[in-house]
């Protein structure tokens, strides 16, 4: 209920002071200097820097049982899988074949918890017999795929997933089940997907105020060229990490992340500006997780007006329900919604042609998103998402180009710094 | 408005028919109802020359089915259709065969110009297949230049012959020469409804040949037969009688036997008539077909039987009254005129279904104080009857039961559809009656999986009132409730590959039709679609069983061989990873102990080897196929397939009987 007066409020103010002048480019005379502005960045940096460490699994005593993996080194890996095959070797000779003790990763296995702000996955787990129709495919691919982790930490290389698909198409038939029993691997031997030397392709790209070193090459993110610089896919690679930015922008799409670096934005107002060319990948979200670490920075999100902006923002808040064994290590917790808000259409007065009618299946996503724990838990995503499932409108952050390109980084962004308009 | 060439003398005659209103002598004219469906032939199903044939052949099939039911005898229907030639017909008709003399008067008439093209184009064609045979590729076989498609009319002589009730001498010339006249009105399941089946053919036959109708027929126990050769007089719509006479009928016969000639097209036709054929085949297997066509080419002869699997009939729909909620103002109007009853109470408990005498008497207190239970019911005025039918509109009734109405039966269901079809599997339900606007209907459904002459995928079959309907099947509530409201993989039927045949009959003493010609029921009919949806489904849970019973015996087949495919695999990433390690063992860069370390000699060894791991896995396959196949077969053994009933019928069955009917049961006194 305060909620609901506060916005009033901010909507009537915003009323009053735009009845001066008809033209919406006015919420550019608002603007103050950018010294002031930057002087609540700080503040906020400041603030975020205090925050406690958050809590670990362990330490919150919960009744269930968890299961998570980390990081391991090469050699345990090695070591794990080894004992795994000498196992199954003595159980095949013993003459009772061999099964795998898969945790199951199904949503009825998986737990929000408010505590820690992320998915996590309990304890079930599942037998994977080889002598049964259902599950001889899966089990032999997985012997397969602990054979071929096994050859990477001998010879202490990476792959990419489609590089291991490729060692045997005739088996896997298809990458997304050699990708999915890797997941199942990572999960039996308890280790991160990294640390079992598989990566995805570079997906994640950063601009900005960021020094960091990889593998040994300095690299100067502020000199990268407008495209800047692709995320490593093995984080491992990364370190020394050293920035003077005040705040992490994370933008959901391509097109907004060329608008910010062409124009420079993060020399503006001092920021390193980060996308994942929309759903992230498991480079980004360690990428993210570890800026967010060791520079101590806020991170601020710039994600369309829809289901799927706040769904993509969740997974790097919260993370994603395929990998929450590793939700530990790949979760940035405390993210902040800084737009396009539902409540920004009206409010910035973005013309009805540049907003979309949202259709059957993002109302459904919608209305599925507010039964989300990582929803409710913030009030004011609540109240954004039941505005925007009222509304039935959504819109790109591109909508905002209806008042020129660079209304975006020229006063959209700054203005809502200025307000400290983040949820 | 139209305005034909009519003779006066036309004019005049229609005009003596029905009195005037004040008219505008140029531009009012009338027209007889006859007149009304030669000009819009294509509400009752007579498109085009080959629709016709089809119809025509559907209503004279669908009035022998009914006449032969109407005295509860097996139907034994024949049905020819004989192609006539443009000599025979000219012949026929008494005109002489003209030749032609100017060629380029005719339409398929080649001009210079089109056959220097045409020629240019084969000559072409043919260098092209030349050059191609020399490189030896693949010659298509050079497809015949098709001549330009002819206009020219084909004419055919249908024959339908039944064992049924037949006609009255005396009515024959109106059940023929009359458009909207019939025996089948009135509240009823009937497969016509308009009397217009027959006359509609013999409008047609009129437009397109002229030649007039022959009709033999004979009733039971009548010592002659009737012969009549009619045609209709379309601006007055009256029969139009050449020969009407009474012939002796030795072999005491009875039934009809319809000939009629029509143009026609059985070339574009043929395959939707024998789908015909067939589906009323299904659904009536208590019913005999023979279908003949005969061609002027006797290669082309052919003749399907269907014979009779079963010789339990439904019994006959009955007569019902009206639902209350099912009336308007007309209707309440005409019931006033036709009732025998004096007062209202009296009309209101005997004319409705589900009105009882105390609900009447509630009903005429509601009405107001201008009614009386014991007012006469034919004084009635017209507010009145405003007012009975507005109260008809908004009071509560019990829905009208379906006692009245014939469905096909699962028995029958079941049996056509074995009968026709051939298929693995089928199941069939029967749903209890419901109400759609006060009218009560049935639905029964039929599953089919595998069978003879069937394609893969949904194969829908539809039934109204028990006559197939064949077009229009995108629309109709039972095909978008099969493809689009059915979950059949939750059955574990395979939607795309699987041989499904889906048939369902909705019977209804007013079937709710969609457009102009009775081709389908409308998908915007909650009711009936629900209906629908829960009779597939039922037939579908039905089958899940056996088919989930089937894909475990397959897999139990082939368990062993899918479990052995893929130990080669799986045995050799196991021995690739012990061969890695006792490599690093030997060399002493790491350490096991105890039985692993024994292990991995063995492995350096060549004393455990993939063979090794391969075999032993393979044992193990075969002794848990082993335990699975033996509880298999102490689970299954018990509960085996269930047989089939089967019902033979008696070779020699001549009663003589009575048969009582009752909604419930028929009760046959056998003398």
């Amino acid at each position: 209920m305060a909620d609901k007066k506060k916005r009033r409020r901010a909507v009537a103010t915003s009323d009053s002071d735009s009845d001066s002048e008809s033209d919406p480019l006015h919420f550019k005379s608002k603007l103050k200097p950018d010294s002031s502005i930057l002087q609540t960045l700080t503040a906020l940096k400041s603030a975020s820097a205090s925050t406690s460490r958050p809590a670990t699994l362990s330490s919150l005593n919960l009744p269930t049982a968890f299961r998570e993996v980390s990081d391991l080194p090469l050699s345990s890996v090695q070591s794990t899988i080894e004992s795994l095959a000498l196992s199954l070797a003595h159980s095949i000779l013993s003459g009772h074949g061999f099964s795998f003790s898969v945790p199951s990763r199904a949503s009825a296995n998986q737990l929000y918890v408010p505590e820690l702000d992320r998915i996590v996955l309990k304890d079930k787990s599942s037998s994977r017999p080889f002598a049964s129709v259902s599950s001889v495919r899966k089990t032999t691919i997985t012997t397969r795929i602990l054979q071929l982790i096994h050859q990477l930490s001998l010879k202490n290389i990476h792959v990419t997933k489609r590089d291991l698909f490729y060692t045997d198409v005739k088996l896997f038939q298809d990458q997304s089940q050699s990708d999915s029993i890797l997941d199942d691997v990572s999960c039996i031997l308890g280790c991160t997907r990294s640390s079992l030397n598989v990566v995805a392709s570079e997906k994640g790209v950063v601009v900005g105020r960021l020094i960091f070193s990889d593998n040994g090459d300095m690299i100067d993110c502020t000199k990268m060229g407008m495209g800047g610089k692709a995320i490593p896919p093995n984080i491992d690679r990364v370190g020394d990490m050293q920035s003077d930015a005040l705040f992490i922008l994370l933008v959901e799409k391509d097109a907004a992340y060329m608008r910010l670096a062409e124009d420079r934005f993060y020399n503006r107002f001092p920021c390193i500006i980060v996308t994942a060319k929309g759903q992230p990948d498991v480079a980004t979200r360690l990428f993210l997780r570890k800026m967010k670490n060791e520079l101590k920075l806020p991170v601020l999100a710039l994600v369309d007006s829809d289901p799927y902006g706040l769904k993509i923002l969740s997974v790097y808040g919260c993370g994603s329900k395929n990998m929450s064994y590793d939700s530990a290590n790949l979760t940035t917790p405390d993210i902040k919604w800084l737009g396009v808000r539902p409540s920004d259409l009206d409010k910035y007065k973005i013309p009805e042609q540049c907003r979309l009618p949202m259709t059957e299946t993002d109302i459904k996503t919608g209305k599925d998103l507010l039964e989300e724990d990582f929803v409710k838990k913030n009030p004011g995503w609540v109240e954004e998402l039941n505005l925007m499932v009222k509304s039935k409108q959504k819109a790109e952050i591109q909508a905002l180009s209806s008042f020129g390109f660079q209304y975006l980084t020229e006063v959209y962004l700054p203005l809502k710094l200025q307000q400290k308009d983040w949820l | 408005m139209k305005v034909s060439g009519e003779s006066p003398v036309e004019a005049n005659k229609s005009k003596s028919k029905t009195p005037r209103k004040p008219k505008d002598a140029q531009l009012l004219k009338q027209k007889s109802p006859a007149e009304f469906f030669a000009d819009n032939k294509n509400i009752a199903g007579f498109d085009n020359p080959g629709k016709c044939l089809y119809t025509t052949v559907r209503e004279l099939v669908e009035n022998a089915l009914d006449s032969a039911e109407a005295i509860t005898e097996l139907p034994v229907i024949e049905i020819t259709i004989e192609e006539i030639g443009r000599n025979k017909f000219n012949s026929m008709i008494g005109l002489a065969n003209h030749e032609r003399v100017d060629e380029a008067l005719y339409d398929d008439f080649e001009t210079d110009k089109a056959r220097e093209k045409r020629l240019a184009k084969e000559a072409r064609f043919q260098e092209t297949q030349a050059k191609n045979a020399a490189l030896g590729k693949k010659v298509k076989a050079p497809t015949a230049f098709k001549p330009t498609k002819s206009r020219e009319a084909s004419y055919y002589r249908v024959t339908c012959k039944d064992n049924g009730r037949g006609m009255p001498h005396d009515d024959i010339p109106n059940m023929f020469g009359r458009v909207l006249s019939g025996t089948k009105y009135g509240l009823k399941q009937t497969r016509g409804k308009f009397g217009l089946g027959a006359k509609m053919a013999l409008i047609w036959s009129k437009m397109s040949t002229g030649l007039p109708i022959e009709i033999f027929s004979a009733m039971k126990g009548h010592t002659f037969s009737s012969f009549c050769r009619l045609d209709i007089d379309i601006h007055r719509n009256i029969p139009h009688i050449h020969v009407h006479e009474k012939r002796e009928n030795h072999e005491r016969w009875h039934g009809a036997e319809i000939q009629i000639v029509i143009e026609g097209n059985w070339t574009t036709y043929r395959s939707k008539i024998l789908h015909y054929m067939r589906q009323m085949a299904v659904i009536t297997p208590y019913a005999q077909f023979l279908f003949k066509f005969l061609s002027e080419y006797p290669d082309k002869n052919m003749s399907v039987r269907f014979a009779r699997r079963t010789d339990i009939m439904p019994p006959a729909p009955l007569e019902t009254k009206y639902h209350p909620s099912a009336v308007d103002l007309l209707l309440i109007k005409r019931l006033i005129a036709e009732t025998s009853k004096q007062n209202l109470l009296q009309f209101l408990q005997h004319e409705f279904v589900n009105v009882g005498k105390s609900h009447a008497e509630r009903l005429i207190g509601e009405m107001g104080p201008d009614f009386t239970p014991k007012m006469a019911v034919k004084s009635l005025t017209s507010q009145q009857i405003v007012r009975i039918h507005q109260l008809f509109r908004q009071a509560k009734f019990d829905d009208p039961s379906g006692d009245c109405l014939s469905p096909a039966g699962e028995y029958n269901l079941r049996l056509g559809i074995i009968k026709e079809l051939h298929p693995d599997m089928v199941a069939t339900y029967s749903g209890s009656a419901q109400v759609f606007e006060g009218h009560p209907f049935i639905v029964e459904a039929g599953l089919s999986l595998g069978g003879k002459d069937v394609k893969q995928g949904l194969n829908v079959f539809r039934f109204a009132n028990r006559i197939p309907l064949l077009f229009e099947q995108g629309a109709d509530v039972v095909t978008r409730t099969a493809v689009k409201r059915i979950n059949w993989s939750n059955y574990k039927i395979n939607q795309a590959q699987d041989k499904i045949g889906v048939f369902v009959s909705i019977v209804s003493t007013k079937i709710p039709f969609k457009g102009t010609g009775k081709e389908y029921i409308g998908d915007d009919i909650s009711e009936i679609a629900s209906a629908v949806k829960t009779a597939i489904q039922q037939c579908c849970i039905q089958l899940k069983s056996k088919i989930v019973k089937r894909i475990q015996a397959r897999e139990q087949q082939e368990r062993k061989r899918s479990l052995n495919k893929y130990i080669p695999n799986a045995t050799s990433a196991i021995y690739e990873i012990l061969k890695e390690m006792s490599r690093s063992h030997a060399s002493k860069r790491r350490r096991y102990e105890g039985k692993d370390a024994e292990l991995l000699k063995q492995v350096s060894t060549h004393v455990v080897t993939e063979g090794t791991l391969r075999e032993k896995l393979a044992q193990h396959v075969g002794q848990v196929d082993y335990e699975m196949a033996l509880e298999y077969a102490t689970q299954a053994g018990v509960n085996e397939e269930p047989r089939e009933d089967i019902t033979i019928p008696p070779l020699e069955a001549e009663y003589e009987y009575t048969e009582l009917f009752s909604p419930i049961f028929v009760f046959r006194l056998v003398a």
